[in-house]
């Protein structure tokens, strides 16, 4: 039967049907056959109406149904018992056949929510994967982009500089400057480019979960920005961190971010601190990574994430304002949160929370 | 030109970076005996000295191959699965110089035993500095068998 598929959920139904239709099958024949009392009849219709009542709570954890069950088994009863002598076997027969109709209409819902359930199922399956589909042409609409977008830019970075370099004695200070603010722009948009095609990385990869030594990740991610950066005035606080279970690469990226952003507004300052930290909550793990820089003013925070949302202008900081975006992605996708506190001139601490692992 | 001193086969479809690569391989006088070709098809059929280039001699072969990865006709990387599957043109030293970051891409080429990887930089000082410096080590400090 189609209904009853062979899907895992759908088998365990498949049996208690089947055992509801024979136990029921056993009942009926005890209750037709006029040879036995009916104390032997009561005593089958509860056997059938024991096992309904207890796959009706397995399945649904409710006790509703059985109630229900448990009503009409004492109604019988009491019929039976109190009346017994009165009541006919017309008149039994008569009651047995309700409850006939009564139990087959449950047996009937029962059957077509599992069709349903199975149809349902199916249009999922259909549905995950036409959205593969899109998955896979986004993925290569994004690598198109990367790719096709920044052979051009090559060129004009490249030719207006050889148009600087070949033509410098025909070239006034006005036309150098014009040619570098070419240049300076096929920077930007050559870095936007790149910023982009991370964030649509961050959202599309496919996410491999593991264990995570967060410490170890902490210092590595700290250790590539100082070097970079090419500072040494640059001090790292590391709180003892428990490990976290996610994706290395998207988490290593969210660290990288967050960190180089630290680096970077704690500049004006003279003495640049970054703490890491974290604090164990409901079901989750909460990072923190601290610094004591530029801050922020409150009233923006709910702009922090937003893409290509900046506070600053770029001849303050560079950069495009991505970086948050993609931070709020990854943890997006582990299924945590993540938020800022600041304030001005003191310090920005971010936070982010990974449930903890399965 | 004649082929006898063949040192560099360029192979690249995009116009402009080929100019911007033979103009810094220039700089440092690694452009002397450059080939150019502009598909994989014609890079094949030069390295094999076949089609259009059967009156070439197939001894004669470049000390470097830059390769181009996507290209019309036959692209970059069956042109460096059939040089490093043939005997006679196995150890000519290939890099693949491409826009593409991809990993697969990497990964792919690497497979196929390409000898180098550069992601061509978008700006032109770093595009310059990357080719004139994969040129000088490739030409100059690495040997290669004879």
């Amino acid at each position: 039967m189609r209904i009853l598929s062979a899907s895992h959920e759908h088998r365990h139904e498949k049996y208690r049907i089947t055992a509801l239709i024979a136990s029921f099958c056993l009942v009926l024949f005890l209750a037709c056959n006029s040879n036995l009392s009916h104390i032997n009849s009561n005593l089958g219709f509860s056997f059938y109406g024991s096992l309904f009542l207890v796959s009706f709570w397995w399945k649904n954890k409710s006790w509703l149904a059985p109630a229900i069950i448990i009503g009409i088994i004492v109604f019988i009863m009491l019929i039976s018992f109190g009346f017994g002598s009165l009541l006919s076997e017309d008149y039994f027969k008569l009651l047995m056949i309700v409850l006939v109709v009564i139990v087959v209409a449950f047996l009937f819902e029962r059957i077509e929510r599992v069709r349903i359930l199975n149809e349902m199922n199916e249009k999922l399956t259909k549905r995950t994967e036409k959205l593969e589909d899109a998955n896979k042409e986004l993925e290569a609409f994004a690598y198109s982009v990367s790719h096709d977008l920044r052979v051009p830019l090559r060129a004009i970075d490249g030719f207006s500089r050889i148009v600087m370099e070949d033509y410098e004695d025909k070239l006034d200070d006005e036309g150098k400057r014009l040619l570098n603010i070419i240049r300076e722009n096929t920077h930007k948009m050559g870095q936007l480019i790149d910023d982009i095609l991370l964030l649509s990385r961050a959202s599309r990869q496919e996410m491999k979960f593991a264990k995570i030594d967060m410490e170890e990740l902490v210092k590595r991610v700290f250790d590539e920005q100082k070097m970079s950066s090419q500072t040494q005035d640059v001090r790292l606080e590391l709180k003892s961190l428990p490990p976290a279970y996610g994706d290395r690469a998207l988490l290593q990226q969210v660290l990288n971010n967050l960190i180089a952003n630290s680096f970077k507004f704690t500049e004006p300052k003279d003495e640049r601190i970054i703490e890491v930290g974290a604090e164990n909550g409901k079901n989750e793990v909460i990072y923190y990574v601290k610094d004591n820089g530029v801050g922020f003013d409150m009233k923006y925070k709910k702009k922090l994430f937003g893409l290509f949302q900046r506070l600053h202008s770029t001849n303050e900081f560079e950069g495009t304002g991505v970086g948050l975006s993609i931070v709020q992605r990854v943890i997006r996708r582990h299924g945590g949160n993540v938020w800022g506190e600041g304030e001005l001139n003191e310090g920005a601490t971010f936070y982010f929370s990974i449930p903890v692992g399965k | 030109m004649g082929f006898d001193e063949l040192e560099v086969l360029l192979v690249e479809d995009n116009e402009t970076d080929a100019e911007l690569t033979i103009r810094a391989l220039k700089r440092k006088n690694l452009a002397n005996n450059l080939v150019w070709v502009k598909d994989g098809e014609e890079a094949l059929e030069f390295i094999f000295a076949t089609g259009r280039y059967s009156e070439r001699e197939m001894h004669d072969l470049p000390k470097l191959v830059l390769l181009d990865l996507r290209m019309p006709k036959v692209d970059g990387m069956e042109v460096l699965r059939k040089i490093k599957a043939d005997e006679r043109t196995n150890k000519i030293p290939i890099v693949v110089l491409t826009s593409s970051k991809e990993d697969e891409d990497i990964v792919e080429s690497y497979n196929l035993g390409v000898n180098s990887y550069v992601s061509k930089p978008v700006e032109f000082d770093e595009f310059t500095q990357a080719v004139s410096t994969l040129g000088l080590y490739w030409m100059l400090l690495n040997k290669s068998p004879e």
